[in-house]
């Protein structure tokens, strides 16, 4: 059992971009699992909802990869790595679960296309996960690794072509799993 | 793609999301209520990590308040008060339930977010000023 520290939007869809909340407000699936495993659940702030706003359009990487919203997810990286330390110091496991596909919070999984901008118009489907972190995850990271601080990851997938619930919840388990021995 | 948000944000103290044995689990009933969730920090937290972290909560605060969502707060955090002074915000309406249906009965009693209400009304024009009406030309 540990901390999991998780993305804003999963105990809060109303942070989410337009037309991305999936439920009402609190993101079951993944709490549901984090609670019957006893872990503690803390919340991480969204790197975009402060910085882009509500009415932000939907977004890749690369548009978010600017010296100012690097300077905006270190401030909130700094933050959130205070919380984790006092956690660590405790020997408390860390899992850090994020939203796999997004810009900012993907895990494994962020979502990149070199050529986005102007009109934001754009076919269904556009091909644009790619493996790899989110920004603010980066940040994250490398704030961690400066501490010395050693954690897991899990994502939520929705975003994903491949989503299914089920395969979602035995990932996390698995994840959760992975210090008990 | 439809957008399932409730439009409706508690801001939650930490022992109603991680409740110790036998307390009153805040988060459980929120969910269940549609309310989306912001945990304050935990009251063990030294004063300067809880005083960054607060300060993120209250910048997202206000985003949420200026598109008209509707909050509450749920339980207390030394802090909270002043980091939302600092980005104009004023401390929502408050509950300290010790009980499921004492929460329940708070969510219930809340009005309808600002944004929902005010999309309700036909003659509003976007940024009009609150209880001011303005007909556009026609």
């Amino acid at each position: 059992m540990g901390v999991a520290f998780v993305a804003h939007c999963l105990l809060n869809q109303n942070s989410k971009v337009r037309e991305g909340a999936h439920c009402a407000g609190v993101y079951s699936p993944i709490v549901d699992v984090l609670r019957a495993k006893g872990w503690r659940v803390e919340q991480m702030p969204c790197p975009e909802l402060a910085f882009a706003g509500l009415n932000r359009f939907w977004a890749v990487r690369e548009q978010y990869d600017t010296v100012a919203f690097r300077r905006h997810c270190q401030r909130l990286a700094a933050a959130v790595a205070g919380a984790i330390a006092a956690r660590a110091e405790q020997g408390e496991d860390i899992v850090l679960v994020g939203v796999e596909g997004s810009p900012s919070m993907g895990v494994t999984i962020t979502s990149s296309d070199p050529d986005r901008g102007g009109r934001p118009d754009w076919p269904e489907g556009t091909p644009e996960h790619t493996g790899g972190e989110g920004i603010f995850v980066e940040e994250l990271h490398a704030e961690l690794e400066r501490r010395g601080i050693a954690f897991r990851v899990a994502g939520e997938t929705h975003a994903l072509a491949t989503h299914d619930v089920a395969t979602e919840r035995a990932r996390l388990e698995s994840v959760l799993d992975d210090g008990d021995g | 793609m439809g957008d399932e948000r409730s439009w409706r944000v508690a801001l939650v103290a930490d022992r109603y999301v991680n409740p110790a044995p036998g307390g009153l689990d805040g988060l459980a009933v929120l969910a269940a209520a549609g309310w989306g969730v912001m945990q304050l920090p935990d009251d063990a937290y030294r004063a300067e990590v809880a005083r960054l972290l607060l300060a993120e909560v209250a910048e997202q605060v206000e985003e949420f308040s200026r598109h008209g969502y509707l909050f509450i707060l749920v339980g207390e955090r030394a802090g909270l008060g002043e980091a939302l002074a600092r980005v104009g915000v004023a401390v929502p309406p408050r509950a300290v339930p010790a009980s499921a249906g004492e929460l329940s009965e708070f969510l219930a009693a809340q009005p309808d977010p600002p944004a929902l209400a005010a999309a309700e009304e036909p003659t509003r024009v976007r940024g009009a000023l609150p209880g001011r009406r303005w007909f556009p030309d026609r």
